[in-house]
């Protein structure tokens, strides 16, 4: 693997570096001792030389290990970022209904950093533990005397540093639980801005916003006390590590046990060992963060998708139209949840049985809870039955593929969702190759091409977050055109006219009429003039189908059926 | 409501805590002398202890390193003590301030702003400023004292050799300079990138049903790799900048090292200068590069800091433009809603939105805003709740022009809701009472009463004392639009302007919040954005609004009877279906 390689590098940059920065004390040494205090004029040249030669050496490979530890540590990141994000993508609905984006947003952010940032430091740490054992072994070496005066002291910095991350840690952790708690409160308010100001209760959000402001500031000063507390104390013990040296080697260069640079070294080098001494306690934090992070990701991915391709999947019959058939469908959205076994009270499809005509179209009615998104998001299989079997031109949709079953099914839902890109991305989002003849006519079947070409940069107008914003109709629109695209058999139209102004309805309907010609149709609606769209009409209650037949029959024949629209469009 | 003389500017916060300000820099300066000490006094035991064999002025240096240690541990305390102290007072002050800013603008402001914009400036900008506290504005105060003062003993120990380290600093800041710019791009691209990133993610993950419905992953996920490899693009364009830049400071100050030791140790020589202040200049070349390099790494945090110290500022000069009367008044009970020769032009827009409106809503009468979207219908309500000023003309209340009024009566007469209420984290009972704490449990209740929602609320588990998180994902939409209505009765209001909902209800629910509707509104003037067919049918008075004025006005019977705007939305409302039905 070649990030392997790069690490390597990484290491030996590293090590190269460490070597250099190790030698110039020694260097200086040598340049006082050989070449400033004997005055040799060459030998303080020869010195000084060296000490350049590792200047270089030192500039070089800091710059090699910098670079590679980054180019390793971020390709690391990014590596697991797609694996992550593929992985979510291919997890069933179920997976997605129990959890929030927000908290696989911070999964695929946060915790990759903090691998990221841990990945990182590894070249630098062994460099450093190396420094650390090198720097000690030739201070030994020179003068254990004047070694155990010059180290003393330093093995404490080490557990003072692991202390300080042990205290700052939690202490910073709970400064970020307090500044997200300010988030939400500032969150909160300028969403719900409207229902503030039209109350006038301005005083009471500024009022929390303070109380919460004051416990970011406690929680801040906290954490400030403890690098106070500290801070000093690192910084502190090399300052008695040097002075050390200096009271018992002055007295021996001064006696002449020693010579002046081999002093000087010393002192050098304890400077050179504050750093890679106070680093472990600072990896081994981010080490345990990084490990915590780790487990979290290692969690999603662990998380396997319910839904998945039969094993020799067959395929749909080439001519096929799009005959629906379900058959003693039991189903219930908990069924894979150990706190509510399947209870028959549980089930929100119940010996569910129904059979669409292929190319004809049928309206799914009934009061809220009865079912009818259910048996629309079972068809694509968003979730699978507890027990019984659908099938689509006499196939089991569970023994084909989810391409080959999802490509035959066009689907327009509640709320339309749709990409921040180009209006042409967007209806060809179920086929990116569609040429634009073929997208054009899409947005035309779907009634929005006229509106489209009036846009000043047409079919690349950028919409979204960030673009062009439509109103409700024309974003349904675009979205029976995104559903037709790929000329689907089967179109599944879950209350699609819900969110559009009531003024506005007549405009979809003719585009609704246009594209579901000569398609199985499934529509979910609350408003007549969608449901006479369609050929027969379904009542659903409690998980059954009670009657059907069309409208008029329906009106006619079955009371629930014109109360629950009566009820709707009441005039009082 | 704050007026409008509030801090327009950051420094004014800070002013108030100038004198902690010049203490915490009197206390920086002396950390940075007590840690300059060290190498002069190797200096001073070198030349005047070991090179004349006395060992006197060694143990003299020996006691001042040991109290040079000591002080810089006290000192480096205290300053980082006082300077979070006072640093994160001034953010505390600054976030309430600029939170109270932001409130205390009018409505129109919040059309304008994304409120993700709002919010950044809330959270990341104020985060970029408590990390340069916590993390980041000790190290860099104290650095450039440090260097400024190492630089200054240097030349008092020896001009010459002070002057040869001078020839370092034209290379460091040329590089310093490149570094700065190219970094500054380079640190913007990788921010980009990742916000680049986070959106296709969020995009990716709350489209993920859209996308699977499509069979689309692949694609998805191929360009989510995209995005994916130009971040990590970006941020090795920062790293191989940095990559350069650090080893051009490691090797400088080998290398003046090197200089020091050879020209320094050459000079000793001749006795122009002693050797303990050559071995002094090498030790002090580490106080003399890590502040340089130090500056460097902190250089991201300093310029996000930077970059959102400026945003806030410019944020808290904006001037809220609709301010309380100087001499406000208050609202009678009860009068009509007049708007007088009313034009009303949305800043930044060049049609008019309203072109010289002139109604008068009696009081007490209900009164229905119909019209295609777009036509004005909002922002007529609007104007009477004094979210915005008329550009021309006057709106006014029994007589009174809204803006003589004062802040309090015009919210306490006025109330503007939506049926679609926006719920905040507490509990059914704070949502209703929506921050006013003096208003009891047992007032609540009333105010559910008045408008018959009890059967609703009870049926929740936990009454009104539930738990609801914010936006309401636990309740029902009946339920949800009680609540909001519910706080509209304990306000009792004189005028309530209301957005109708558009979603459906199931039939049993829609009879209950209709229900509850016409009792808060009895005998108060009620004024309704209407959606449905109904509410037209039901009011008093009808408003037409088309293009910006009003086309026409009357009451329902009256106005089918008419051709124009109304009877062609009428026959539109009732579509196929539902004209059957009738």
């Amino acid at each position: 693997m070649i990030r392997r390689w790069i690490m390597l590098l990484a290491v030996v940059s590293g090590i190269g570096w460490m070597s250099a920065a190790v030698s110039v004390p020694l260097l200086i040494q040598g340049a006082i001792d050989h070449g400033i205090v004997s005055r040799n004029k060459d030998e303080l040249l020869k010195w000084t030389v060296a000490i350049l030669c590792a200047g270089l050496a030192q500039g070089t490979f800091v710059g090699l290990r910098r670079y590679f530890a980054f180019l390793v540590s971020y390709s690391v990141e990014a590596d697991l970022r797609n694996r992550l994000f593929s992985h979510l993508q291919r997890l069933h609905f179920a997976f997605h209904d129990r959890i929030q984006t927000g908290q696989l947003m911070s999964r695929s952010a946060s915790d990759l950093t903090q691998i990221q940032g841990f990945v990182v430091l590894v070249p630098l740490t062994i460099a450093n533990i190396l420094i650390l054992i090198s720097v000690t072994a030739v201070l030994f070496v020179e003068n254990w005397r004047l070694a155990l005066l010059a180290l003393a002291l330093l093995p404490i910095i080490p557990f003072m540093a692991k202390l300080f991350s042990a205290k700052v840690f939690p202490a910073s952790m709970s400064l970020q639980r307090e500044l997200g708690a300010l988030a939400e409160i500032v969150e909160e308010t300028l969403s719900g801005i409207r229902v503030i100001k039209g109350f006038g209760t301005e005083s009471h959000q500024e009022k929390k916003l303070k109380d919460s402001s004051e416990k970011v500031f406690g929680n801040a000063l906290s954490a400030g006390r403890i690098r106070a507390h500290y801070g000093p104390i690192l910084s502190f013990l090399p300052l008695i590590g040097l002075a050390l040296v200096l009271a018992y080697g002055g007295t021996q260069v001064v006696n002449r046990t020693i010579p002046l640079g081999e002093l000087t070294a010393f002192l050098l080098y304890v400077n050179l060992l504050i750093a890679p001494l106070q680093l472990p306690a600072w990896i081994i934090g981010q080490g345990q963060r990084a490990v915590a992070s780790a487990q979290r990701v290692e969690e999603l991915l662990a998380n396997l998708s319910t839904i998945v391709d039969p094993i020799n999947p067959k395929q749909f019959p080439r001519n096929g139209r799009g005959e629906i058939r379900f058959s003693d469908a039991q189903f219930s959205y908990h069924h894979d949840d150990e706190h509510s076994p399947d209870l028959e009270q549980n089930y929100i499809l119940n010996k569910f049985t129904l059979n669409v005509v292929p190319g004809s179209s049928i309206a799914l009615v009934g009061p809220t809870g009865c079912g009818k998104t259910t048996v629309a998001r079972l068809i694509p299989r968003f979730y699978d039955l507890s027990s019984g079997r659908i099938e689509i031109d006499g196939i089991d949709i569970t023994k084909v593929s989810l391409k080959e079953l999802r490509s035959i099914i066009g689907i327009v839902f509640e709320e339309t969702f749709l990409f921040s890109d180009t209006i042409r991305a967007n209806i060809a989002f179920a086929d990116p190759r569609a040429s634009i003849d073929k997208v054009m006519k899409a947005a035309e079947l779907a009634g929005i091409a006229e509106y489209i070409e009036s846009l000043e940069d047409g079919y690349d107008t950028v919409i979204g977050e960030r673009g062009f914003s439509l109103s409700g109709g024309q974003r349904q629109r675009l979205a029976l055109a995104r559903a037709i695209i790929s000329e689907p058999r089967i179109l599944i139209l879950d209350d699609a006219t819900s969110a559009v102004d009531p003024t506005k309805e007549q405009e979809i309907l003719g585009a609704m009429r246009q594209v579901m010609r000569g398609r199985t149709t499934i529509i979910i609606a609350h408003r007549p003039a969608t449901i006479a769209l369609a050929d027969q009409v379904a009542y659903m209650d409690h998980g059954k189908v009670l009657a059907t037949g069309t409208h008029e029959e329906l009106l006619e024949r079955f009371p629930p059926y014109s109360d629950l629209l009566v009820t709707k469009s009441s005039v009082q | 409501m704050k007026g409008p003389n509030q801090t327009s500017n950051l420094l004014r916060i800070a002013r108030p805590h100038r004198k902690k300000i010049i203490v915490i820099l009197l206390l920086t300066v002396g950390w940075s002398l007590s840690l300059i000490c060290g190498p002069a006094l190797v200096a001073y035991a070198i030349d005047q202890g070991i090179r004349r064999h006395s060992e006197r002025p060694v143990e003299v240096a020996v006691i001042g390193y040991f109290a040079s240690a000591l002080a810089s541990g006290v000192l480096f305390r205290q300053v980082v003590r006082s300077v979070t102290n006072t640093g994160e007072r001034v953010l505390q002050e600054l976030r309430v301030s600029v939170f109270n800013h932001i409130l205390s603008m009018p409505m129109g402001f919040f059309d304008s702003e994304r409120t993700g914009r709002l919010v950044s400036r809330m959270t990341t900008d104020m985060d970029a400023l408590e990390n340069l506290i916590q993390q980041g504005l000790v190290q860099l105060v104290s650095n450039a004292l440090l260097l400024l003062i190492t630089l200054c003993v240097l030349l008092i120990m020896s001009p010459i050799l002070f002057l040869f380290c001078l020839i370092s600093v034209p290379i460091l800041a040329a590089a310093s300079v490149w570094f700065k710019r190219k970094s500054a791009v380079a640190y913007m691209s990788v921010r980009d990138a990742i916000a680049q990133t986070m959106t296709s993610l969020q995009e990716g993950l709350s489209g993920v049903r859209v996308i699977q419905a499509f069979a689309n992953e692949d694609v998805v996920v191929r360009g989510f790799n995209g995005q994916n490899r130009a971040q990590l693009l970006a941020n090795m364009r920062a790293v191989s900048i940095s990559a350069r830049y650090f080893p051009v400071i490691e090797a400088m100050s080998v290398f003046t090292t090197a200089g020091i030791v050879g020209i320094g140790g050459y000079m000793s020589y001749q006795h122009l200068i002693p050797i303990g202040t050559v071995v002094a200049f090498a030790l002090y070349m580490g106080n003399l590069f890590s502040p340089i390099q130090q500056t460097s790494q902190q250089f991201d945090l300093l310029q996000s800091a930077g970059a959102a110290f400026r945003k806030l500022d410019s944020l808290l000069n904006i001037e809220p433009p609709l301010a309380e009367a100087t001499e406000p008044r208050e609202l009678n009970a009860v009068g009509a809603i007049c708007f007088e020769n009313v034009t009303f032009t949305y800043a930044e827009e060049a049609i008019p939105a309203l072109q010289d409106i002139n109604i008068s809503i009696d009081f007490g009468k209900h009164v229905a805003l119909v019209g295609p979207t777009g036509a004005g219908k909002s922002t007529i309500a609007k104007l009477i709740a004094r979210f915005y000023d008329p550009t021309i003309g006057k709106v006014s209340f029994g007589g009174i022009d809204l803006r003589q009024a004062s802040f309090d009566s015009l919210r306490r007469t006025i109330v503007v809701v939506t049926q679609e209420a926006f719920l905040f984290d507490g509990t059914i009972a704070s949502n209703i009472r929506m921050g006013r704490p003096d208003i009891s449990d047992i007032e609540v209740y009333k105010a559910i009463e008045e408008i018959g929602g009890q059967s609703i609320i009870e049926s929740i588990p936990g009454g009104i004392g539930a738990n609801v998180f914010e936006g309401g994902s636990t309740l029902s939409a009946g339920e949800k639009q009680i609540i909001s209505l519910a706080r509209v009765a304990l306000i009792d209001p004189r005028v309530i302007i209301l957005d109708e909902a558009t979603s459906n209800l199931d039939p049993a629910t829609e009879t209950l919040v209709e229900e509850a509707l016409t009792r808060l509104t009895r005998g108060k003037t009620l004024v309704t954005i209407a959606h449905r067919l109904s509410t037209a049918q039901r009011a008093d008075q009808v408003l037409v609004v088309d293009n910006g004025i009003v086309a026409q006005q009357g009451h329902h019977d009256e106005l089918i009877q008419v051709p124009g705007l109304y009877s062609t939305l009428n026959a539109a409302w009732l579509g196929v279906g539902g004209s059957k039905l009738d």
